[in-house]
């Protein structure tokens, strides 16, 4: 069973986060696989494990920057490949024009199984994944906690509010990954110098085309007031001193 | 009256012979199993340095420097180590039937050969006698549900020592029972025969003999037991102590040494045909494996380790016992190049691979120079880089290292930002460089304690600068948690990033930097003059240039083991605090762990089973106002345990005390 896994490079949610002029300036961004995606990756190889195959994973990403640690950890997982499409004007916030491009790239590779995250945590659309499906026109499952492969079908799992439901599908079909489906292994050392000897393609794609959306305007959340640690020296001093600020202060006594 | 006389028809010297033959051959066969066990091992070369070892084996072994270090069984055990060593010659004598003293007689050494065995004798004597009223009447917990080996061990020495007493007397006297001969140079002898003179003869001949055969008996014994019970390291101390480790107290070894005498570099190293950490019994090295053989069982560095102070999965002295246990049960298949199905590591547990603090004070306490804790930090480099098997905690940390160079995770680019509004030189080329560590980086109460000694520094006109944003972990939680390549990957870009900046003398609050950028760096190619921060102070205070007032409250000072024991430094924050400590019952280079080393301070502890609660209980115990430390870790965990043990005691770096009572 060949497996293909979808994989967005975000930024490090530990990045100088700076908005100039209503635009955020990524200049200083360290980037990093997408959490959600290394649980695919994961389960990806877990079926590889039982059923055989072939892992690639296929990324979408700038012309110019450097991702290849991270992506070779999750080669040394067990991912078996990675083709990296550069595109000069890439941008995280445009599902549409970027599912066109990864459903092109993974026409040629005929994948029995698509798995994705569920969301890239730069963006939070949860959007990438079905366009994709439907491009292909093969059948979507979203935001799944756990995945079973039974001969040539798929059982999974997913929590909808107050319940649980667990759906069917022949194959091939796209997966969306929640976060409780796995826990990502960590690679051996030997994995991760062993990984290096992996295929690892660079491919150029053209930049994007098509109406699509840009982003007006970025803002950071407002900074919150500090709080007010209160002094005493004993817990009933503290206790008074507390009431009479609630009601001198903020007034909600 | 001796006993050297046919026995059933036959000379006594055939039968002794033919029981000689027995024991030595079953001795040396075994000695030789042993040897043959132990050059399984790996290479580990330390046929070096041979008048210094000469010197070390003179002081540590036929001294006993460190096994008197327990004043009575060390004591005792000095005293029949060295009674011995005066007497092993009389087995000879009285093996031929006195022909060494017959020809130490013709040199005119006779007399004073048989004064020396007696002193040896009596030495022996006095030294049991201590022994088994400490293991009978006293009875120390330590060995409460000890086996009953030691016991035996030290009746039959006695039983050794009095029989010869009684040859020794005897051959005073003649085949009548009356007195030949008192012979003044063997007065316990000469004691032991005034009480058989007048003995009915047949009846004293009868106990010669008996008391003879009851002696070779038991020596013979003693040549079969020797290598399989804890008395081995009669032998095994012998490579221990002189083969001791020369590299400081605490240094790990990189993963690949180049011929320059250079770590091989991360991009350099030849992976694919090394074995990372060890896990089989011949990944340990031969002296790794020596240790199992020169075990004496003392107990020593049970007694002093935190781990199993605080009931967890983790006794030193078991680790050294699974060494020796693990060659006898497997030793056929390993010494037939077979691999057992079960590892060394395996009988280690992973669960006493992992509750260690590296704090050195089983090391430090062994006696004979035993080495537990590289072979628990060497298990877990395989556990982590070959097994990817390793407590869940440290899976986050480990990548917050890779990517932010921090165990918590914060941006790296905050790193600096404990500094704002110090107007800190930062980067520039300054006599000291402020080494920061992690700790004093990013968590709150230790930025504090950055700030107030960049505040001092400032005060007492000391030029220095920090990396800021540049800085990265020094390395040490990933080196003594086994994720030895990523430790390496640090070392290379911090030397990188120092020797960049020019840098040749830092000082750091943090002990952990201390250690790996003083002691550890210089292999990967830093080499650099590192002090801690108490030592600086201690310095600007003698020195005039910080003016400290005395304190007028009570102080007790708990020593981080990378700096009492490790560095074997406890002055300098005694000198640098001023005044009168009052010391913790452990302290100094005797200073118990406070929980944080060897990664622990980010591995889950069970409730019941914390090292910082024992700690911060001992600091309570001495009733002083608050508690001074050196180090972020010993900060974080004591803290911690006061607040469980539900004091408000306060604990503080020395830089903290010493800005209060600063004189402006």
């Amino acid at each position: 069973m060949d497996i293909a896994v979808l994989i967005k490079i975000v930024p490090d949610s530990e990045s100088r986060l700076e908005v100039r002029g209503g635009k955020l300036d990524e200049s200083d961004f360290k980037y990093m696989v997408n959490p959600y995606d290394e649980f695919a990756v994961e389960q990806a190889v877990q079926f590889k494990e039982v059923a055989g195959g072939k892992v690639t994973l296929v990324a979408l990403f700038s012309e110019t920057s450097s991702i290849d640690t991270d992506l070779r950890k999750m080669l040394a997982i067990g991912a078996d490949e990675v083709i990296v499409l550069r595109q000069s004007d890439y941008r995280g916030d445009r599902p549409a024009g970027n599912a066109t491009v990864l459903a092109e790239a993974l026409k040629p590779l005929q994948p029995d199984l698509v798995l994705c995250g569920v969301q890239g945590i730069d963006y939070y659309q949860c959007a990438t994944g079905p366009m994709v499906a439907h491009q292909l026109g093969i059948p979507h499952i979203a935001s799944v906690t756990q995945l079973e492969l039974a001969n040539d079908k798929l059982k999974a799992w997913r929590q909808v509010e107050g319940g649980l439901q667990v759906i069917e599908t022949s194959m091939p079909a796209l997966i969306t990954c929640q976060k409780d489906l796995n826990k990502v292994r960590f690679p051996a050392l030997k994995d991760i110098m062993f990984s290096k000897k992996k295929p690892f393609e660079n491919r150029a794609v053209p930049a994007a085309t098509g109406p699509d959306l840009t982003c007006a305007q970025a803002s950071l959340p407002p900074a919150r007031g500090g709080g007010e640690i209160i002094d005493g020296k004993t817990p009933a001093e503290k206790v008074t001193t507390l009431l009479s600020k609630l009601r001198t202060e903020a007034k909600v006594l | 009256m001796d006993p050297f006389h046919p026995y059933f028809g036959i000379e006594w010297y055939w039968l002794l012979g033919a029981w000689a033959a027995l024991s030595i051959g079953a001795h040396m066969w075994q000695v030789g199993y042993i040897v043959r066990l132990i050059r399984l091992g790996g290479p580990d070369d330390r046929f070096n340095a041979w008048p210094v070892r000469m010197r070390e084996f003179l002081r540590d072994w036929l001294g006993q420097r460190k096994v008197i270090e327990d004043r009575l069984a060390g004591g005792a055990h000095a005293l029949i180590f060295w009674g011995f060593l005066l007497l092993v010659s009389d087995v000879l004598d009285l093996g031929t039937g006195g022909m060494l003293a017959v020809f130490l007689e013709d040199i005119y050494l006779k007399d004073f050969w048989n004064i020396v065995v007696d002193i040896g004798y009596l030495l022996a004597g006095t030294g049991i006698t201590i022994a088994l009223y400490r293991r009978v009447v006293l009875r120390p917990a330590k060995l409460r549900g000890a086996s009953i080996e030691g016991e035996l061990i030290l009746l039959a020495i006695m039983g050794i020592i009095l029989t010869a007493f009684l040859l020794e007397g005897a051959a005073m006297i003649d085949s009548e029972g009356a007195l030949a001969e008192r012979d003044g140079w063997e007065p316990v002898g000469a004691l032991f025969a005034s009480f058989m003179i007048n003995m009915d003869p047949a009846m004293l001949q009868t106990w010669v003999d008996a008391s003879f055969w009851l002696h070779m008996l038991l020596i013979g014994g003693f040549l079969v037991e020797i290598p399989q019970t804890k008395h081995s390291h009669l032998l095994g101390t012998i490579p221990n102590v002189l083969f001791q480790d020369h590299a400081p107290l605490g240094k790990q070894k990189p993963l690949q040494m180049a011929p320059n005498g250079l770590a091989v570099s991360t991009d350099d190293l030849d992976i694919e045909n090394l074995s990372l950490g060890t896990s089989n019994y011949s990944d340990f090295s031969w002296r790794q494996i020596s240790d199992g053989w020169a075990c004496t069982a003392c107990a020593r560095c049970q007694d002093v380790c935190p781990a199993f102070a605080s009931g967890k999965g983790l006794n030193p002295m078991q680790i050294i016992f699974d060494v020796k246990d693990y060659g006898w049960e497997h030793g056929r298949q390993l010494l037939a190049g077979e691999t057992p199905e079960e590892s060394l590591i395996d009988r280690f547990s992973e669960e006493a691979i992992w509750a260690c603090t590296t704090c050195f004070a089983c090391v430090d306490a062994c006696p004979v120079h035993i080495e537990h804790v590289p072979k628990l930090t060497d298990a877990r480099r395989h556990l982590v880089m070959e097994a990817a098997q390793f407590p869940n905690e440290l899976q986050a940390v480990f990548e917050n290292l890779e990517r932010n160079s921090n165990p918590w995770g914060f941006g790296a680019h905050t790193r600096g930002d404990w500094a704002e509004g110090l107007e800190l030189k930062v980067g520039e080329p300054a006599e000291y460089l402020f080494y920061v560590g992690c700790a004093g980086s990013f968590d709150n109460r230790n930025k504090q304690v950055s700030r107030t000694l960049a505040r001092l520094m400032q005060q007492a006109d000391v030029d220095f600068s920090i990396l800021g944003e540049t800085e990265m972990c020094n390395g040490d939680l990933a080196r003594r948690s086994g994720n030895e390549f990523l430790f390496q990957t640090l070392a290379e870009m911090n030397v990188t990033t120092l020797q960049e900046a020019g840098v040749q003398k830092i000082v750091t609050a943090c002990p952990h930097c201390f250690h790996t950028l003083g002691k550890e760096y210089g292999d990967y190619g830093g080499d650099f003059e590192v002090v801690h921060h108490t030592q600086l102070l201690a310095e600007l205070r003698e020195q005039g240039k910080l003016k400290v007032s005395d304190r007028d409250t009570t102080l007790t000072y708990h020593d981080p083991c990378y700096m009492g024991r490790i560095d074997d430094s406890h002055d300098a924050p005694r000198k640098a605090l001023g005044g009168e400590i009052l010391e913790m019952h452990r302290c100094r280079d005797k200073t118990f762990c406070c929980g944080a080393g060897g990664a622990r301070m980010w591995v889950e502890e069970d409730a019941d089973k914390r090292v910082n609660l024992i700690r911060a209980q001992e600091a309570l115990d001495t009733g002083a106002d608050e508690v001074g430390t050196g180090c972020p870790f010993c900060m974080t965990m004591l803290t911690d345990g006061m607040k469980t043990l539900g004091s408000e005691t306060q604990v503080r770096d020395v830089s903290e005390i010493m800005a209060e009572q600063l004189e402006a």
